[in-house]
């Protein structure tokens, strides 16, 4: 036997030995009996002087496992090309289930929330209880409406500009609100008060400020 | 070199179908492995079968094995599973209760019998660890400690040349031929003595 093959064994047994030289004696090693006798052997003296107790030092294991893979399918040749294509999709796949149950998640939201969204919705919610609470309204006439006091004009959110919905349809749907769940009518108004469509028109602070005449007019 | 780098060429050649390097595998790992299933059950032929059991299922599993981990620490899972498996099935199994006052005895009995239906083996069990620790004791100094160092400590070429104070060139080649020194004296047991090469190999 080749004392420098040997030697690379030996190397190789202690996982010492550079991959390159490995793959090479790794062939070798699963065709020659007799360096896999030593390799057995080397396996044996490890086993020794780490004093294993209780282990058959002849242990037929590795014959029985050989006789038994012997009977076993030969491990397809093509499977880790096909492993390695399968384990590329898994990232892909996940990201855009990932993506998708983001999509969904954002487009129920959006259809939970009111159209306002929250930038315009938190103003409007911190106008109305203190506009209900407002002692100098606490006096109501019999005649008027229950809730009309409710139809505030949030004032704007920011101080040089803000947006504001039409008049004439904020007008409409504060003269009808008498007719509407209180709810809706809050969700209404909200998304009117935050619409950017081109029914809105921008005006200056100030004039934002002013709430809709019919609301102004409102009877209390 | 690269850590696992050996385990890893032999499984690449396992999955690409090569069931000789398999072998390699299990000569290699087959006592760490039998060591490890006594944990479970204290029969060594139980654990022997155990063993086996676990490299078929290890062999079987191949192709999922990445190379994400070391070869045994997967190996260790395996065999792992498989002796709780093998001990909760034997735990489940039915109970026999015709025995008598002097059951626990003829169990042990049985046992022993299990153990010793291989008698040679255990002889030349304990004749290989003479022999070995014999050809130890007669290395000298800086090969015995090279070896036992690897073996016994799991310390690296490179560990070891730092505790030596020597090249790792030189320490590879003290570890070789410790090993040389000791097979050669472990095949004379087998070839000329109890001739059982063979069952190692």
């Amino acid at each position: 036997m080749n004392e420098e093959l040997d030697s690379q064994l030996s190397a190789m047994f202690d996982d010492e030995l550079a991959s390159a030289e490995c793959e090479l004696l790794a062939r070798r090693l699963s065709r020659d009996a007799e360096l896999k006798a030593r390799w057995g052997r080397y396996a044996v003296i490890a086993a020794t002087i780490r004093a294993e107790r209780g282990v058959r030092l002849n242990a037929r294991v590795a014959r029985r496992v050989s006789v038994l893979v012997g009977s076993e399918p030969t491990l397809a040749a093509h499977s880790l090309p096909r492993r390695s294509a399968r384990r590329w999709w898994r990232p892909v796949a996940g990201a855009a289930v990932a993506a998708g149950v983001a999509a969904i998640s954002i487009l129920w939201l959006r259809a939970q929330a009111p159209p306002g969204g929250a930038e315009t919705a938190a103003p409007l919610a911190a106008v109305i209880p203190s506009r209900v609470a407002s002692p100098s309204e606490t006096a109501r006439p019999a005649s008027a409406p229950a809730g009309a006091d409710r139809y505030v004009v949030p004032p704007p959110a920011r101080a040089a500009m803000s947006v504001v919905p039409a008049t004439e349809l904020a007008n409409y749907v504060v003269a009808h609100s008498m007719f509407s769940p209180p709810v809706a009518r809050g969700n209404l108004l909200s998304s009117f008060m935050t619409s950017e469509s081109g029914g809105t028109v921008a005006v200056s602070a100030e004039s934002a400020q002013d709430p809709p005449r019919d609301a102004q007019s409102n009877p209390r | 070199m690269t850590a696992d780098a050996t385990d890893l060429s032999l499984v690449r050649r396992v999955q690409r179908g090569d069931k000789g390097a398999f072998d390699a595998l299990v000569l290699k790992y087959q006592h760490k492995l039998v060591k490890l299933v006594m944990r479970y059950v204290r029969n060594p032929a139980e654990a022997e079968d155990i063993a086996q059991e676990a490299f078929i299922k290890a062999y079987r599993a191949l192709p999922q094995f990445r190379g994400d981990s070391a070869f045994y620490t997967w190996l260790y899972r395996i065999a792992i599973n498989t002796a709780k498996n093998a001990v909760v099935s034997r735990d489940r199994s039915p109970i026999e209760y015709n025995i008598d006052r002097n059951a626990d005895e003829s169990y042990d009995m049985q046992g022993r019998m299990k153990d010793s239906e291989t008698p040679e083996a255990l002889v030349l069990t304990d004749e290989i660890r003479s022999v070995v620790n014999a050809a130890i004791e007669a290395l000298p100094e800086d090969l015995r400690t090279a070896i036992v160092l690897r073996e016994l400590e799991g310390l690296s070429y490179e560990e070891i040349a730092a505790a030596m104070d020597c090249p790792v060139g030189t320490v590879r080649s003290r570890i070789f031929r410790a090993r040389e020194a000791i097979d050669r004296r472990l095949r004379e047991v087998f070839e000329g003595g109890l001739g059982r090469a063979e069952e190692l190999g």
